[in-house]
């Protein structure tokens, strides 16, 4: 079957999708997206049940792809790196198990090269994509607090989340050595909003929020574009983008939930499939105008991976923190290490991310993988010391771009559909060694000045490869970079890439929020360019 | 948390020597207030947790069979017929012959044990899942944000 074009077709129906759909509904275009994964049903979700925890670090919502056994997941070789790819495939994509930790770029992010001579300037700044991050902060339902002096101003629509016991024990350490820390900005709800109820801190939030606090894209945006006439197809893996004589995208052949092979035709093809799954999918869309994969004229779809090395550090207290309640992700931030310092032996920086502790199931096993807890003997009195005395922190490091870290087509290995599954290939750099090496210090330092007694340090962290960007960058010269300023392919002008990938760099914070307002950023684009869009 | 679970993949003989194996990984506790995993009967929620991937299921019903073959070669009737240190023996000789079954065994007895109700209530937890109700936080306190509210702007200007 070969259905009539529609105008816009999206690939993928994660964070940048639903946002980039929403804002160019506006345009009462025919927009049509089609996702692999399913609508996903909140009343299913782990958190409700008593397996939990079991259900989120050994079943069906674990972060890794290879390990859930879902059929609407494809698998990632990942066995060159030592970070584990990890994200999710339904409508609302990974943000289904993402934390919600929302915070901006920093505006020097946007400009390393000139600031700190490394990597490459973003062919935008911060001024640009400000309004975006306040329409995101809007439609999200983004929760903080005003006046942080790590930032310019900026809107914060709701009060912060509870900070609970780990909240102020940790702020206490930052006090006493005189360092930043601030409540977190979360894209989860603290007063009712929008109509989703308010937080009820039950800190289930890696495994989907079964009450609507945490802002998924399935049940923010994606409402909202569907009421605005968007038409979003769950069940369809694309195999390929395809093209015509002259080299534009012209659809896509993609198989429905009984595998049947169908073509979608299209005018303008956007993809939002992840820093993995586009590249992935650009490399799989081989033609004879395009024999290294579509729009990889430069050679570098799939190069320059970035995945923001994690260091974790935990700081094991005498006293119970409650650290199972409230949003697991989301409670405190520092970014006294963010700008580049000279005097240190590495360039660039990072934030901490204070997380809180685990469930009972969770401490046991977190106990057992850092060797603090045995089966047998003593296992009791190892596991009272550490249940509910354990918080900490992740340091998010800067991950400057690096060409030979990358995203190909595994040679053996497919999904369900047969279609070649990526492979990545990521080494990390001495830069990010150092950088880690400071972040376990720096935060060993303040959990003990928070007054814990004995610290656990993982860097880098195995299963934190949650950030995918920096695998189809966007430049001014297409040899250079993938996409345009405003996300338009160089080589094919009707293909648009609107998620991760498109990052000149990464930043040291969590990158959904400068996503999701590129995607906005780019929908505005292409508005305003409608006329000569292809030009 | 009091669930129901169906038990089939183990035979009753099975289901014995996984008690004592869970025993062995959790022990009750020396005041003997929490139980040796192998007194509540965690046998259905690991199979539960395992439906998915019945490959593991059928690899740790595949284990119990080789501890008792192993104890067969001591002589005994079975596992379960061994002496205490006899069968850490024999549980030591598998786990350094066979990597995957005790790891696995290990890590569903720990997910199985701490969302027992009996464990849970125990250690000073509501046997419930976190959901729908959550929980009671304190209410913030910002006057511990005074010194950073001090500290003028410190990003980069650019
Ligand atoms: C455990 C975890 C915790 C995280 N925590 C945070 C956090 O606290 N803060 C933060 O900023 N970020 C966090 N992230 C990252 C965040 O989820 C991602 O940055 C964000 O979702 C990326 O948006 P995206 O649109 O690029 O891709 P995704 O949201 O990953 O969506 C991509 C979608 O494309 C679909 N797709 C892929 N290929 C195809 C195909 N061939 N055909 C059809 N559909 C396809 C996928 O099924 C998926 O639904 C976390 C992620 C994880 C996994
Ligand atoms: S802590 Fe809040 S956001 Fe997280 S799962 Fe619970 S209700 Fe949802």
């Amino acid at each position: 079957m070969t259905a009539e074009p529609v105008d816009v077709l999206i690939v993928g129906a994660g964070a940048s999708a639903a946002a980039f759909a929403w804002s160019l509904a506006e345009t009462r275009m025919n927009i049509v997206c089609l996702e692999q994964g399913d609508w996903m049903d909140p009343s299913k979700y782990p958190g409700l049940g008593g397996d939990w925890e079991a259900r989120q670090l050994l079943g069906d919502f674990g972060f890794s792809p290879n390990t859930r056994g879902r059929s609407e997941d494809y698998p990632v070789n990942d066995s060159a790196s030592p970070i584990a790819a990890s994200m999710f495939n339904a409508v609302g994509g990974s943000t289904i198990l993402y934390a919600a930790h929302f915070p901006r770029f920093h505006p020097s992010d946007f400009r390393v090269r000139t600031l700190d001579g490394v990597a490459d300037d973003w062919p935008l700044d911060y001024a640009s994509l400000e309004p975006y991050y306040d329409v995101n902060a809007r439609m999200m339902g983004v929760a903080g607090l005003a006046g942080d002096p790590a930032y310019p101003p900026k809107v914060v629509p709701l009060p912060a989340v509870a900070l609970g016991k780990v909240g102020r024990t940790l702020a206490s350490g930052f006090n006493r050595l005189g360092w930043h820390w601030w409540p977190s900005d979360s894209a989860i709800t603290t007063q009712d909003y929008e109509g989703r109820a308010a937080c009820i801190n039950a800190g289930t939030c890696l495994s989907g929020c079964a009450h609507g606090a945490k802002a998924s894209t399935d049940i923010t945006y994606w409402p909202a574009a569907l009421r605005r006439g968007v038409t979003l197809r769950p069940r369809c893996r694309v195999r390929e983008i395809t093209v015509n004589e002259s080299g534009m995208a012209d659809g896509v052949v993609y198989y429905d939930a009984d595998g049947v092979e169908r073509t979608q035709k299209a005018h303008v093809v956007v993809l939002a499939c992840n820093g993995i799954g586009t590249p992935r999918l650009l490399l799989n869309s081989r033609s004879r105008q395009f024999p290294d994969g579509l729009a990889n004229r430069s050679g570098l779809v799939g190069r320059n991976l970035m995945l923001h090395p994690y260091a974790m550090v935990t700081g094991i207290f005498d006293e119970r923190l409650e650290g199972y309640k409230g949003p697991t992700g989301c409670c405190i931030w520092s970014h006294e290490f963010y700008e580049t310092d000279r005097a240190r032996d590495f360039v660039r920086g990072y934030s901490l991310e204070i997380v809180r502790g685990y469930g009972p199931a969770g401490a046991a096993l977190w106990g057992l993988s850092t060797g603090r807890i045995s089966p047998g003997a003593g296992h009791h009195e190892a596991y009272g010391a550490l249940f509910d005395r354990a918080a900490g922190m992740v340091a998010i490091c800067e991950d400057l771009p690096d060409a030979d870290n990358r995203v190909t087509l595994d040679p053996q290995m497919t999904d369900s559909n047969g279609i070649p599954a990526p492979k990545i290939t990521y080494r990390l750099s001495d830069n990010s060694a150092r950088m880690l090496a400071h972040a376990v210090a720096r935060a060993t330092e303040v959990l003990q000045a928070a007054g814990a007694r004995d610290t656990v340090a993982e860097a880098p962290l195995q299963p934190a490869g949650w950030h995918l960007m920096g695998t189809a960058r966007m430049g001014t010269d297409p040899a250079r970079s993938v996409v345009n300023e405003w996300g338009r392919s160089h080589d094919v002008r009707n293909l648009f890439i609107i998620d991760g990938s498109i990052f000149v760099t990464s930043a040291g914070v969590n990158p959904t929020n400068t996503i999701q307002a590129l995607a906005l950023y780019i929908a505005d684009a292409i508005k305003k360019n409608l006329a000569n869009l292809f030009d | 948390m009091s669930e129901n679970h169906e038990r089939s993949s183990f035979s009753d003989h099975q289901a014995r020597i996984l008690a004592e194996v869970l025993d062995a990984i959790i022990p009750p506790s020396a005041d003997g207030l929490l139980p040796g995993a192998g007194r509540i009967d965690l046998a259905g929620a690991i199979e539960d947790a395992l439906r998915q991937t019945p490959e593991v299921l059928a690899m740790i019903v595949q284990g119990l069979s080789s501890l008792d073959e192993l104890a067969r070669r001591r002589g005994s009737q079975d596992f379960t017929a061994l002496h205490e240190t006899d069968r850490r023996e024999v549980m030591e000789e598998l786990a350094s012959s066979q990597d995957a079954f005790p790891p696995v065994l290990i890590l569903q007895t720990f997910a199985a044990y701490y969302r027992s109700q009996r464990v849970l209530e125990e250690l000073g937890l509501e046997a419930r899942a976190p959901h729908p109700s959550g929980y009671a936080v304190e209410p913030n306190n910002f006057a511990l944000l005074d010194a950073v509210r001090r500290r003028p702007p410190f990003y980069r200007q650019c």
